[in-house]
């Protein structure tokens, strides 16, 4: 979800032509994008690309807000990530200080992991590195189904913890 | 010598796990797939069917041989292949740290760590010196170096087994029946087959009767009663002063005796007696010898109850 309200960041240069709305009145923003479509570069790859329905942007204080947003983000090879494949999030709502590197992703935020992952929570904090949530979060995947009251990640994906009282099922082999 | 009852494995009514994914819970939970496992922090509760496990600290282990299905996330996308998931989808082995805890039926383990087999069906306890695993069954008491649970049996392995039995048959005038102590470096427990094989250096204690023998095979009826013992590749009763040896001796659980055949041997006080049988009441203490021949001492028994 960080990776989220980063990649929106990080694609607000590379959107297509967008249309431009108003930018002198101080209680609105200085830009304001309609159906937004970005990506992420790093090294001259493609890393993220996403999609929002808006997206506005207030210089002061680097602050962005977007809506119906959603990112795929594709995992460096060989990082903790690699292993979930290509991730997909989407959010109701999303708000980011570019400067601070903080954000949050409300109103309803789903992530969907190529290998068959998926969690569910009402909201995530992002800052730098870390996500939090302290709303109850569901999520299954290959062999496991938990329902969690939080959750602490790395965005790099070396620490993936649901939090604060877990609950699920785990799938066994079957005997020989 | 014995009177006492293994019975207590035979008493819970075998079932195997039923199929299906095993409910936990805990504090946290860590997914790490590089890793193919999953952790389970804090408070942590297996279970399923009739077993349940609890511990400070488990680990979950995906198997390697059933690659996961890479799916596609909706809309556009670059490459969605992981390069590494899970692996298989289905759990292969448990391992639970800190207090564990098993309860299955009127069956309980306790141990510093459990390891769960999931094809293997089995559930592998281990402890400290000072605290090895432990299994209960009402007031039966078995531990070892290491205990082996059978989930899809009541099947027990022990290594090292020391086995404290109070649940002994009735003794006349006695309210309480003497505690039994078993020791032997391997115990199977088969459940169906309602026997308990012990096997290496088999040393049974009761009161001040010690028997020692290379293997012994306990039986029991349908109730769980220990009906015989039979000990068998040279034994060695030691009581007080006496002493017998044999073969082969046969302990009959309701009559109470042990019967030694096999080039059987009475020591006592300087006297010995062989013959080609000797029964031996343990509690009685009588001796009775058939075929005797040997050499008695009687001024050894000088002001012994019932000596002239």
């Amino acid at each position: 979800m960080g990776v989220l309200v980063l990649a929106l960041v990080w694609g607000c240069g590379n959107s297509a032509n967008p249309p431009v709305s108003s930018i002198s009145i101080p209680d609105v923003p200085d830009l304001s994008l309609q159906v937004v479509a970005f990506a992420r570069l790093s090294e001259g790859q493609v890393v993220a690309r996403g999609t929002a329905a808006r997206l506005d942007y207030r210089r002061s204080g680097g602050r962005l807000v977007a809506s119906r947003a959603t990112a795929d983000v594709q995992p460096l090879p060989g990082s903790s990530l690699a292993a979930f494949g290509t991730l997909r999030f989407v959010a109701q709502d999303a708000a980011g200080e570019v400067p601070n590197r903080r954000g949050t992703a409300s109103g309803g935020v789903r992530l969907d992991a190529a290998r068959g992952d998926t969690a569910l929570t009402e909201r995530v904090e992002y800052d730098g590195d870390v996500l939090r949530g302290n709303a109850p979060v569901a999520a299954h995947g290959p062999g496991y189904r938990v329902n969690g009251n939080g959750l602490f990640a790395r965005v790099d994906g070396s620490a993936i913890q649901l939090t604060s009282g877990v609950e699920g099922q785990l799938e066994m082999e079957a005997p020989r | 010598m014995i009177g006492f009852g293994l019975q207590f494995t035979l008493l819970v009514a075998a079932a195997a796990l039923p199929a299906g994914p095993l409910d936990f819970k805990a504090r946290n939970m860590r997914i790490e797939p590089q890793e193919r496992r999953v952790v389970l922090q804090g408070d942590v509760q297996l279970s399923r069917g009739d077993l349940n496990v609890t511990g400070q600290h488990a680990v979950a282990e995906y198997g390697r041989d059933q690659p996961a299905t890479a799916q596609k996330p909706r809309g556009r996308g670059q490459s969605t292949h992981p390069e590494a998931g899970l692996g298989g989808q289905t759990v292969q082995r448990f391992t639970v740290r800190g207090n564990v805890h098993v309860q299955r039926g009127s069956r309980t383990a306790n141990g510093e760590e459990g390891v769960v087999d999931v094809p293997g069906q089995t559930l592998v306890l281990t402890g400290t010196p000072d605290a090895p695993p432990v299994v209960r069954d009402g007031s039966e008491v078995l531990s070892g170096e290491r205990i082996l649970l059978r989930l899809d049996s009541e099947d027990v392995d022990v290594i090292r087994p020391r086995l404290v039995l109070k649940r002994s048959l009735a003794e006349d005038g006695q309210a309480k029946p003497t505690p039994v102590r078993v020791e032997a470096d391997h115990l199977v427990l088969l459940q169906a087959r309602r026997l308990a094989r012990f096997t290496d250096d088999v040393v049974v204690r009761r009161g001040d009767a010690v028997v020692r023998s290379p293997r012994m095979e306990a039986r029991y009826d349908p109730d769980g009663q220990l009906t015989r013992l039979e000990l068998r590749g040279g034994v060695d009763v030691r009581q007080g002063e006496r002493r017998a040896t044999g073969e082969t001796a046969d302990y009959d659980a309701q009559a109470r005796t042990l019967v030694l055949l096999g080039d059987p041997k009475l020591y006592d006080q300087g006297d010995v007696l062989s013959g080609d049988r000797i029964d031996l009441g343990l509690d009685s203490k009588e001796v009775r010898v058939e075929r005797a021949r040997g050499r008695l001492r009687p001024e050894a028994h000088k002001g012994e109850r019932g000596a002239p």
